[in-house]
């Protein structure tokens, strides 16, 4: 694969291609994320959604894309991507739509959608080996709904369905982790605070065909309850702390982008955030505390062990 | 023009080939499945220049279906029963994407309890979805239909998808001969499909089925959908007409038999009308002035042409091959509002018959037809009756004998320990 | 009946102001309803909540066109001369309050309104980095109307703040009674807004729908960054500002990291903010290297543009 055009900050996009006026919170990091990707992607795609917060990017007559859109359903959108993709196809080979009229087909969802609901979806188009690029903004909850639990939602956090001493009983499940078990041609998790890193993910993304996971973390105001200015510190401990490792998996090995060593203890990223106050206060919930950055160490220790 | 034996599937199938469909989304499901077997082995064999891919999900094949005709292609697909109901939040989804395509649906009654045979609950439970519906009573019907429901689907006053609906095993597996058009006489009657403005291109922007805020859009677009469904019946006859020209089939929105004199008339949807075809040819035969209506088209529902073949009628007898609990029988309901207010409307009388592909026999039609013209005379309608004879109690309680036999002797027993 | 309309922005407590008003008046013997809007409730994003109160049963529901009085808890919701939603059915008997230190006749001018128009000056007591505009309102409310005691108030309070910690729920009580307090003088002021029309006095206005080819007819948008016309601008109550001395035309840190990507440089390399659609979330603030934007009071923003 060719070299990255992206060496240093300098070399990111200044101007930006997606548009302003959205409906999303103020300091929503999945919008962070979102605009930065498609500085990298560009105009030419087709971006297949799934119902949750990004569904109002589009609202009648309003759109902030320069390129295209398709609402489905929130089980679906990767069968959308099918549909789309293969359409495309059909046009191009039979001659009805000459090839640079052609357009990369983006899933776009929650972590409801792709870990839960459309996870069945994701299984039949990676099955297929579907041309498409995934994009996940996860903010660890049913945000659109007024942030349940979800798949994805993380141990001890409160959600508005989990709002006991304990929190979350369940644990984030490992979506990385369930399309790497498939050898998809790319999957990757990147966070809008590290957008050097996110940008040359992206790129190579895009480069390659084949199923591709874009997995990012999308610190949510709302739904994690921290100031939105503070959006930016806690992309960045969720990294620091290691609690989001930034990765990639390419031709059968997964790497890690950034390691931090040493690393911040996770209790700093969760102190940040009203969803984890009540692990501090009344009471500290050590064991919850220790549960949380046990999973962490035990995560790093498999691979970076020399640390 | 061929004339050859095919089974319902096997028309349906020669109708997408016919169409020449660009897209073909599948899944299986019985008795739906040959369907797609037979395209995907036209496929294969090169005789077919189409793309056929296996969802893993009726919900996802709604959904690529819809994208891939709101990208541009034409499209088809097909399933049945439970598949219909897994994918209805999509039916309703993709419909309101204004992208035209035909999906075939062969009917078959909904679990619990599950079953394979057929009836009419699961197509008419997409009613209200905004895809067209033709109903279809022979093999030959099922290949003219899905060609006429491209042509209407597509129609640039309507840009609706279009559901096709055949009757489980009745005709999904029966052979009837079956006249083939000729390709050259169906091409010039159903062009290549023109996708006007709907679909994605890199040069043309485009942002479909976005969200809308608040009730006022909303109910523009919803009444907009039903504005086209509405221009669908005059659309109807001008594809007929061009189809009777191409083929010299004629295909009415809405199928009558011998209702010019007609006293009393069965109303009923479907494979079994033909049935009603041959009992109402015997009840003539024996002086009684019957006739049949049969829509074709179920939506748009043609009120109007209902009204006009019943004009004069006195007694109607519907007979459903559905059921809503607690209500009765659908077609009867639409019949009603139909005729609501109309001046010398008829009595009509309700008859469930057919629930799980369970036989009309022709003693019953006589039977529907004498009560009917009694309630005509009196202008009473008797209560809704389900086609069900003591015979069959009779096999239900046999059956319950051994269903139950366990848990009679377990009371039995339980009730003697409790003795004091 | 009086219906109360209470405009505000995401995560302001407007919902909770309503709910406090009603638990209110239910306790003083009202029937009642209150209710949310909804829709894409984002914080920041306008939103507004509703309460009716009467002494026999409510029948009307949904949107509330015609209100008595209309409550905003934040005052950049009012830009000049565009009121928006706020405003909306608001006759000559209403009142209007706004939460905002410049004076009524002023704002009376500048909305260009014939209705009655009062101001809140009141700062808002801040716990735990919060203020709570939602209780400053409900207690403005509950005294403007005129028979909501302040028992009931403070009853309504406690019930509907029940899952806050102590200290919060103080402050609370605290910054609604000052706000009861402060509309001492205005007390009753608001009447009970006249009821529907009468039949036959009003049209109804009904066109027949015409049918229109799905080339217009489908919820497609043909067309690239139309959102651009949406000004999510209004939703900021603190504005960044660039202090171009600072800084360092860094490549734009500020720029790839503000979510809304409202920060582009200019032809010098100075970043410059889209304050059209920058919804002053104010994290580029924090992430600025060089601490070369910060952050003022829209509002007082606003008086600084629009004087010479
Ligand atoms: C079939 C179905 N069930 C439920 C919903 C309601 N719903 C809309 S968005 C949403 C949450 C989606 O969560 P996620 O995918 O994480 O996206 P987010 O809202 O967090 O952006 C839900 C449950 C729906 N749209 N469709
Ligand atoms: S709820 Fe969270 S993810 Fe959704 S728009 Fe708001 S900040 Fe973004
Ligand atoms: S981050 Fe700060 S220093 Fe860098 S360009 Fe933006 S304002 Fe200037
Ligand atoms: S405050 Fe700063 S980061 Fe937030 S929207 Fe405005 S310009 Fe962007
Ligand atoms: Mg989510």
């Amino acid at each position: 694969m060719s070299e990255t055009i992206y060496r240093r900050m300098s070399d990111l996009p200044s101007t930006h291609l997606l548009g302003g006026g959205t409906a999303m919170c103020a300091g929503c990091g999945g919008l962070q994320a979102l605009h930065q990707i498609y500085d990298v992607l560009g105009t030419k795609t087709v971006f297949v959604n799934a119902a949750g917060c990004m569904t109002l990017l589009s609202v009648y007559p309003f759109t902030p894309f320069r390129g295209s859109w398709l609402y489905t359903a929130m089980a679906s959108a990767p069968a959308g991507a099918q549909g789309v993709r293969d359409a495309l196809d059909i046009l191009c080979d039979k001659g009805r739509l000459p090839r640079d009229e052609d357009l990369q087909v983006v899933t776009l969802t929650g972590d409801g959608a792709a870990y839960g609901m459309g996870l069945s979806a994701t299984s039949g188009a990676i099955d297929r080996n579907l041309d498409f690029l995934y994009i996940c903004y996860d903010n660890e909850g049913y945000g659109n709904t007024g942030q349940q639990s979800s798949p994805a939602t993380p141990h001890g956090a409160h959600t508005a369905t989990a709002t006991g001493p304990a929190g979350h009983s369940g644990f984030k499940k490992d979506l990385f982790g369930i399309w790497v078990a498939n050898r998809p041609a790319y999957v990757a998790t990147v966070i809008g605070t590290e957008p050097l890193d996110l940008a040359r993910k992206i790129e190579k993304a895009a480069k390659l065909s084949g199923p591709r996971l874009i997995l990012a973390l999308a610190p949510c105001p709302t739904g994690w309850d921290f100031d939105p200015q503070q959006a930016a510190e806690i992309g960045r401990l969720a990294v620091r702390t290691g609690i989001f490792p930034l990765k990639e998996y390419l031709d059968g090995r997964v790497v890690h982008t950034k390691v931090k060593r040493p690393r911040t203890p996770v209790e700093e990223y969760l102190r940040a955030q009203g969803r984890f106050q009540h692990l501090f206060e009344p009471e500290r919930r050590q064991d919850v505390l220790d549960a949380i950055q046990a999973r962490v160490d035990a995560y790093w220790e498999h691979w970076d062990p020399s640390h | 023009m061929t004339r050859r034996l095919l089974t319902g599937n096997g028309a349906a199938a020669w109708g997408a080939r016919l169409a020449d469909v660009d897209y073909v989304p599948a899944f299986p499901i019985t008795p739906q499945t040959e369907i797609i077997e037979q395209l995907g082995a036209w496929i294969d064999a090169g005789e077919l220049p189409a793309r056929m891919v296996t969802l893993e999900s009726e919900h996802s094949m709604l959904t690529a279906a819809g994208a891939a005709a709101a990208t541009g292609v034409r499209v088809f697909t097909a399933t049945s029963s439970q598949g219909l109901l897994y994918a209805m939040e999509m039916l309703y989804t993709v419909a309101g994407w204004r992208a035209p395509f035909v999906l075939v649906n062969v009917s078959r009654a909904l679990a619990a309890p599950v079953t394979l045979e057929t009836d009419h609950n699961d197509v008419l439970a997409a009613r209200d979805t905004g895809f067209l519906q033709l109903h279809c009573a022979t093999c030959q019907e099922v290949l003219d239909s899905v060609l006429l429901a491209y042509r209407l689907a597509e129609h640039p006053r309507v840009r609706l998808p279009a559901i096709v609906n055949l009757d489980g095993f009745t005709l999904s597996f029966t052979r009837e001969p079956v006249e083939i058009p000729e390709p050259a006489v169906v091409r010039r009657f159903l062009p290549g499909f023109d996708p006007q403005s709907v679909r994605f291109r890199a040069s043309e922007p485009v942002s479909q089925a976005v969200a809308v805020l608040g009730g006022t859009p909303y109910s523009y677009f919803r009444y907009e959908m039903h504005r086209a469904t509405e221009q669908a019946i005059a659309a109807f006859e001008e594809v007929a007409a061009d189809f009777e020209r191409a083929t010299g089939r004629r295909h009415a929105a809405l199928e009558t038999h011998r209702m010019n004199d007609a006293e009393i008339a069965f109303v009923m949807l479907g494979s079994f009308a033909t049935k009603a075809v041959d009992a109402v040819d015997r009840l003539r035969e024996s002086g009684v002035r019957a006739g049949l209506v049969r829509p074709r088209l179920v939506r748009p529902w043609p009120a109007a042409a209902l009204r006009e073949s019943l004009a004069g009628v006195r007694g109607v007898a519907v007979v459903d091959q559905n059921l809503s609990m607690g209500k009765g029988g659908i077609l009867h309901a639409e019949l009603a509002s139909t005729l609501y207010g109309v001046p010398d409307a008829p009595v009509l009388t309700s008859f469930i018959g057919g629930l799980g592909g369970r036989n009309i026999a022709p003693e019953e039609f006589f039977q529907m037809a004498s009560v009917t013209r009694e309630a005509a005379q009196t202008g009473q309608a008797p209560e809704p009756r389900l086609l069900f004879t003591a015979q069959e109690l009779r096999e239900v309680r046999r059956l319950q004998g051994i269903a139950l036999a366990e848990r009679h002797e377990t009371t039995h027993s339980g009730a003697e320990r409790s003795a004091p | 009946m009086y219906r109360i309309r209470f405009h505000g922005r995401g995560g302001q407590g407007m919902k909770t102001a309503s709910r406090i008003l009603g638990s209110a008046f239910f306790a003083e013997g009202f029937e009642v309803q209150d209710a949310p809007s909804y829709g894409a409730e984002r914080r920041g994003a306008p939103i507004f909540a509703t309460v009716r109160a009467a002494h026999a049963p409510i029948l009307e529901r949904g949107p509330m066109p015609q209100p008595g009085l209309v409550i905003v808890a934040d005052e950049t919701l009012l830009p000049m001369a565009a009121g928006g939603g706020v405003l909306s059915g608001m006759g000559e008997r209403a009142v209007l309050l706004l939460h905002s230190a410049v004076d009524a006749n002023t704002w009376k001018q500048r909305l260009q309104l014939a209705c009655r128009v009062l101001t809140l000056p009141l700062r808002l007591e801040e716990t735990g980095g919060r203020g709570f505009v939602g209780a400053l309102c409900a207690g403005a409310a509950a005294r403007l109307v005129g028979i909501v005691s302040r028992e009931a108030l403070e009853g309504a309070i406690r019930q509907e703040l029940a899952a806050m910690p102590a200290q919060v729920l103080a402050a609370n009580l605290t910054q609604a009674g000052e706000a009861y307090d402060a509309m001492k003088k205005h007390a009753g002021c608001v009447c009970e807004a006249p009821e529907a029309p009468a039949p036959g006095a009003v049209d109804a206005n009904w066109i027949d729908l015409p049918f229109e080819a799905a080339e217009l007819s489908a919820p497609d948008i043909h067309g690239a960054l139309t959102s651009i016309q949406v000004r999510t601008g209004l939703w900021r109550t603190l504005r960044p500002v660039i202090d171009p001395e600072r800084c360092s035309r860094c490549h734009w840190l500020c720029g790839s990291l503000c979510p809304d990507a409202a920060i582009s440089p200019e032809a010098e390399g100075l970043p410059v903010i889209d304050y059209e659609h920058c919804k002053g979330c104010l994290v580029c603030v924090a992430v600025c290297p060089r601490h070369a934007i910060e952050s003022i009071p829209e509002a007082q923003a606003r008086e600084q543009e629009a004087s010479p």
